[in-house]
């Protein structure tokens, strides 16, 4: 944080950076004694029909912090996620949230205990910003029972939280990519449960939007301690926002860890592909690609 | 601050305040209508009797010569059409929600096809008439099992769940027709009669295990709303949110198969109520919520019943089945549909 602002006057930047850390690391102590949102996976194999996309891992993900899953396309990372969220049965292992076995729960224990924002979400026509999010108190809800209070405070909670209340008596078909978006995990945010999972909550954003939405994600996890894992494809806004970053290569984890330990031009190179240097970003100091310049290679080979 | 400046301006009701209050207000003036319709289908005919005392009658008020009039005669045909469209309108609407498909409905989709078969195959076989709806229900669940069957590749994707559909009703309605062909004179009028929709003749024992079914029916597809409105956001979010996506889908579709054949079994095949139904509710109601569901009941109660009302009393012709002023309705309605649903901005966004 302290890098994001050029530091003026010394003494009180200090002191309030200081307490801003503390503040931070007793969030994410409580979070972790309350132990909410560990998941892992456990010789986990995920496929679809005959084939293996995610082949026997095991993987630990931290509770009270930001996990994100990168990789080139066709790694695994979203069905991944999918696994994790109990959306595909695993060929064989298990996923675990904290100690107990995801597809043994009870469905509507899970969803009080585990969000989804998934890849491809489609509204039904004209329905309200609103009525969306009162969806998302389904797995709190029984059979019969009228709408209480304490669903509507979650359901406003939700709507402040992303800057969608404005917008709630509009329907969902009629906004644009990034209000869509936030509506999306307004009802994900109303489900009210320790870990949110986002499956690639950026595309098809543009910047600001996606910026926007990575902001929502730090302070989730900052405000209300949350545990959130995302899907991301911009290397760069991992390392920023992610304290914990899992790349996949091929239905596997090539590695996993802070994202300063982990991410280097080595495992970049290695999988995705591309020649490249890591540099600290100017901004934060976290890692960032930076691809080298294909041209100027050829023309130092033509050279030579 | 001044309190003044707090408080945000007096805000207009939400939307969904806005929604709940127009749904009522159809509500009740679909019930206004039905109560008139009913009075009216109970008090005329070749004795005719003041719409008030009718209404009397049916609970056993008034001269007994009217109460036996309205309750033996003419309650259970009125009855029978106000059930039968209540339980098509709200199957249409489950139907047309689980299929993610404003084209799919019960007629659509073989369901009364198998109802169809299954009568006229009980005709048939000289079975007494008494046994003609059971019968029809049998051959709508007989449909929607091989619908089933045809339609399961380990899993059900909602495209090919209404194209099978389609090719089901096809064969089935194929089927009929080879039975009409080969029957004996005297009976292929009456089995022409009963495909074609009728409530003409009904009696209290076809109405009251009907009735009951399907009003148990519609209780149960209330009830099971929430599921339908999260079942509506897609199968991820749907088991997000801790509905398993399938085994929902499979209870909605049995729960509206059935109400379509107990439907069909108390009135023959009847087509156009419970496409339409869900599509008036949209126009009028604005997108699907509990009371859009139970609108859909009502609506389509007085849409059979209307039409009964128009065959009995304002056509020409003596004895034409109900489901051929609806079938007449219907066709240009499917047109209209059609052509909306042509418009390249037509339907929902992905995000």
């Amino acid at each position: 944080m302290s890098a994001t602002k050029p530091s003026t006057s010394t003494s009180t930047s200090t002191s309030t950076n200081a307490s801003a850390t503390t503040s931070a690391d007793a969030a994410v102590s409580t979070a972790d004694t309350a132990s909410t949102g560990r998941l892992a996976a456990h010789g986990l194999t995920l496929g679809y029909g005959g084939t293996v996309v995610v082949d026997g891992i095991d993987l630990a993900l931290p509770g009270g912090a930001v996990t994100a899953v990168v990789g080139p396309n066709a790694c695994g990372k979203s069905t991944l996620l999918r696994g994790m969220a109990r959306l595909l049965s695993p060929t064989a292992g298990t996923v675990t949230l904290d100690g107990s076995d995801v597809h043994r729960m009870p469905a509507r224990a899970l969803a009080r205990r585990m969000g989804l924002l998934p890849q491809q979400a489609v509204a039904p026509e004209g329905i309200t910003v609103e009525a969306l999010v009162r969806l998302g108190r389904y797995p709190h809800q029984r059979m019969l029972t009228p709408w209480s209070k304490a669903d509507q405070a979650a359901v406003e909670e939700a709507l402040a939280r992303t800057g969608t209340t404005a917008l709630r008596d509009r329907a969902v078909d009629e906004l644009s990519g990034g209000q869509r978006q936030r509506a999306w995990i307004a009802l994900a945010l109303a489900q009210d449960t320790p870990l949110l999972l986002l499956d690639e909550p950026t595309t098809f954003l543009d910047l600001r939007h996606q910026l926007d939405v990575l902001d929502l994600v730090e302070e989730l996890n900052a405000e209300a301690g949350r545990t959130v894992v995302m899907v991301l494809h911009d290397l760069g806004q991992a390392a920023r926002y992610a304290d914990h970053l899992v790349v996949m290569c091929d239905g596997r984890p090539a590695a996993a860890g802070p994202p300063a330990d982990v991410l280097t031009a080595e495992l970049v190179e290695e999988v995705f592909r591309v020649e490249c240097r890591v540099v600290p970003d100017p901004e934060t100091g976290t890692p960032l690609v930076v691809p080298r310049a294909r041209s100027a290679k050829r023309a130092a080979r033509a050279a030579s | 601050m001044t309190p003044l400046a707090v408080t945000p301006a007096p805000a207009a009701p939400r939307a969904l305040a806005r929604q709940r209050r127009r749904t009522a207000l159809l509500s009740a003036a679909a019930v206004a209508l039905l109560v008139v319709l009913t009075a009216v289908g109970l008090g005329t005919g070749e004795v005719s009797v003041p719409p008030v005392d009718a209404l009397r009658g049916l609970v056993g008020l008034g001269d007994p010569g009217t109460v036996m009039l309205v309750q033996e005669l003419r309650a259970p045909r009125v009855l029978s059409a106000l059930a039968a469209g209540a339980g098509l309108g709200v199957a249409g609407a489950v139907l047309q929600r689980v299929a993610r498909n404003p084209l799919a409905s019960p007629d659509v989709v073989g369901v009364t096809g198998g109802a169809s078969l299954g009568a006229v195959a009980a005709i048939a076989t000289g079975a007494s008439a008494a046994l003609t709806p059971l019968a029809a229900l049998l051959g709508g669940l007989l449909a929607a099992v091989l619908l089933g069957l045809l339609a399961w590749r380990g899993g059900f994707t909602v495209s090919r769940l209404v194209l099978v559909g389609i090719a089901v009703q096809s064969g089935l309605a194929a089927a009929v027709n080879l039975f009409i062909v080969r029957f004996p004179r005297e009976l292929a009028s009456t089995a022409l009669q009963w495909t074609t929709g009728s409530v003409y003749g009904r009696t209290w024992t076809e109405f009251g295990a009907g009735g009951a079914a399907i009003l148990a029916g519609i209780a149960l597809a209330l009830a099971c709303n929430r599921r339908l409105a999260v079942l509506d956001l897609g199968d991820d979010t749907a088991g997000a949110l801790g509905l398993a996506p399938r085994a929902a889908r499979l209870h909605l579709l049995f729960l509206a198969v059935v109400l379509a054949s107990v439907a069909a079994a108390l009135t023959g095949p009847i087509g156009f109520v419970a496409l339409a139904v869900p599509h008036v509710v949209r126009f009028l109601a604005g997108p699907p919520t509990l009371g859009t569901l139970a609108l859909s009941g009502l609506t389509g109660a007085a849409l059979l019943l209307g039409a009964d009302l128009i065959v009995l009393h304002l056509l020409p012709v003596q004895g034409l089945p109900v489901g051929v002023v609806t079938a007449t309705l219907g066709a240009p309605w499917l047109l209209v549909l059609m052509l909306r649903q042509m418009k390249p901005n037509a339907g929902s966004t992905t995000r």
